[in-house]
């Protein structure tokens, strides 16, 4: 059984099918890289996963049980669900270390000294420990998204999702990340990461899940995809050496 | 100089009176800055409701209380309302009447404020998941409150001058007292140019203590 299971999930906004019957699995210590053209529903796709998003219908499973029955503690399972967006969504009117003890206090009940202690150790971990007193303001690009990612590892999530991790940062501070990502997916964290930036995904995983109008058309490596695809619109996609 | 001593004279007799004066122009100044922040808060949080029927009725309060003079909400209140057998004393309808009056800015200030904010944080402390009454007490209250330290205090600022209009129905604050003083010696200007100083002086110790907290609230990168 895979940690999330996703069965012929399908999003519609109105009139507009954006997602129109997703299957994908993620297991325990994936590294999974979703891309597909700007529209195509990458980021609906992780918000319904969380339930930011309620899907229209199909279902997803996460760890056997269904999430999208409208039942779910969905504050529970989102403490299950990391989540680190494309502009870093720290809050700004807390330091670095505050941003990540707020859901340890708040959400886990842990006392301020337990919490403090477990940010700390999530910080060095992703060499943030020098900046643990300085505001987000403070930061570089790339200092606000280990802090992102720290906030979410912090919460001992099943699984973390990345929407467009890196497409707010320069080339040197996405492969950064990159490497950050690496090194995580090596300490066995479960990952989710959706993006359109070819360069990312070459640099964190082999094998690439390519979504477009509402589907998962393929699954393969990059070099498979940009090279035998049969669809030509699919080679044209991976063809490209940098699309970000 | 010219009715300096008989002045002097009548000022230092009213002292008293005038300093009585000044604790209730103080008294009702402190009282509704606090009552219409809290009740400005309270507003703002319940605009922010899902529920249409609250938001609309919400929205109708901010209409009509930032659309109706002062006065003639006191007016009403004060001089209208015993037509219907509510009988309320000047104290009450100036702390009821500047309340509704100064929260319906408030909560407008902290409006236009919370449209400033960067939505992606209230959206990742959700995927995080806090309820929205955590949001709303950890992130979004505790950022729109610091954007509106400018806009707060000059409302407490035109607290204590408003607070003036307060003795047309019959709240005897300092401006009645600096008032009386006037008729006694027909010295208007000396009498008016005290008061003006005295509010000058008030005021201006409003707006050292708001340069004060606006900077040990500020933050790098946050305004
Ligand atoms: N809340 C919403 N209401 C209506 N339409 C929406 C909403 N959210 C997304 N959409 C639409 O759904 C489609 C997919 O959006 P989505 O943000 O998931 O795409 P994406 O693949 O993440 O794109 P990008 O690469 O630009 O981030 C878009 O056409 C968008 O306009
Ligand atoms: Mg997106």
């Amino acid at each position: 059984m895979a940690l999330i299971e996703v069965r012929k999930l399908v999003k519609k906004f109105g009139e507009q099918t954006v997602l129109n019957g997703i299957n994908l699995d993620v297991s325990e210590g994936d590294m999974k890289v979703v891309m597909g053209p700007s529209g195509c529903g990458k980021s609906t796709l992780l918000r319904c996963l969380n339930r930011l998003e309620d899907s229209t219908s199909g279902s997803i499973y996460f760890r056997g049980e269904e999430i999208t029955r409208p039942d779910v503690d969905v504050r529970a399972l989102r403490q299950h669900i990391g989540f680190v967006f494309q502009q870093f969504a720290l809050y700004r009117h807390l330091n670095v270390l505050d941003n990540v003890t707020l859901g340890l206090i708040k959400l886990k009940g842990m006392s301020r000294a337990e919490a403090k202690r477990k940010a700390l150790f999530e910080l060095a971990r992703l060499d943030m420990l020098s900046s643990a007193d300085k505001f987000p303001g403070q930061l570089s690009g790339g200092q606000k998204q280990r802090v992102a990612l720290a906030r979410a590892l912090a919460m001992d999530p099943a699984v973390v999702l990345f929407d467009e991790p890196t497409s707010a940062l320069d080339p040197v501070m996405s492969r950064e990340v990159a490497e950050l990502m690496n090194r995580l997916h090596q300490e066995k964290v479960t990952m989710l990461c959706v993006t359109h930036d070819l360069q990312l995904a070459r640099q964190i995983s082999d094998k690439v899940v390519f979504l477009d109008k509402g589907v998962v058309c393929a699954e393969d490596s990059i070099d498979q995809l940009s090279r035998h695809h049969p669809d030509q619109k699919i080679r044209a996609f991976f063809g490209q050496e940098s699309n970000s | 100089m010219n009715g300096w001593l008989a002045f002097q004279g009548d000022l230092i007799e009213q002292m008293p009176l005038i300093l009585a004066g000044l604790m209730q122009t103080l008294t009702l100044t402190v009282i509704v800055s606090i009552s219409g922040l809290l009740l400005g808060i309270a507003v703002f949080y319940g605009s922010l409701s899902h529920n249409t029927l609250l938001s609309r009725f919400i929205r109708g309060y901010t209409a009509f209380f930032i659309g109706m003079p002062l006065i003639v909400l006191l007016f009403l209140m004060y001089y209208g309302l015993p037509q219907w057998g509510v009988k309320l004393s000047p104290f009450s309808v100036a702390i009821i009447g500047f309340t509704l009056n100064v929260a319906a800015y408030n909560s407008a200030y902290l409006t236009s404020a919370y449209n400033g904010l960067d939505h992606a944080e209230l959206e990742a402390a959700r995927a995080q998941g806090f309820s929205s009454q955590q949001i709303f007490k950890l992130i979004t209250l505790p950022q729109v409150l610091r954007l509106s330290v400018p806009a707060l205090t000059n409302q407490v600022i035109g607290n204590l001058k408003d607070s003036s209009v307060a003795f047309l129905i019959q709240y005897t604050e300092f401006f009645a007292r600096a008032q009386e003083l006037a008729a006694t010696n027909f010295q208007f200007f000396k009498a008016y140019m005290l008061a003006a100083l005295v509010y000058l002086a008030l005021v201006s110790l409003i707006v050292l203590a708001a340069r004060w907290l606006e900077r040990r609230y500020a933050i790098v990168g946050f305004n």
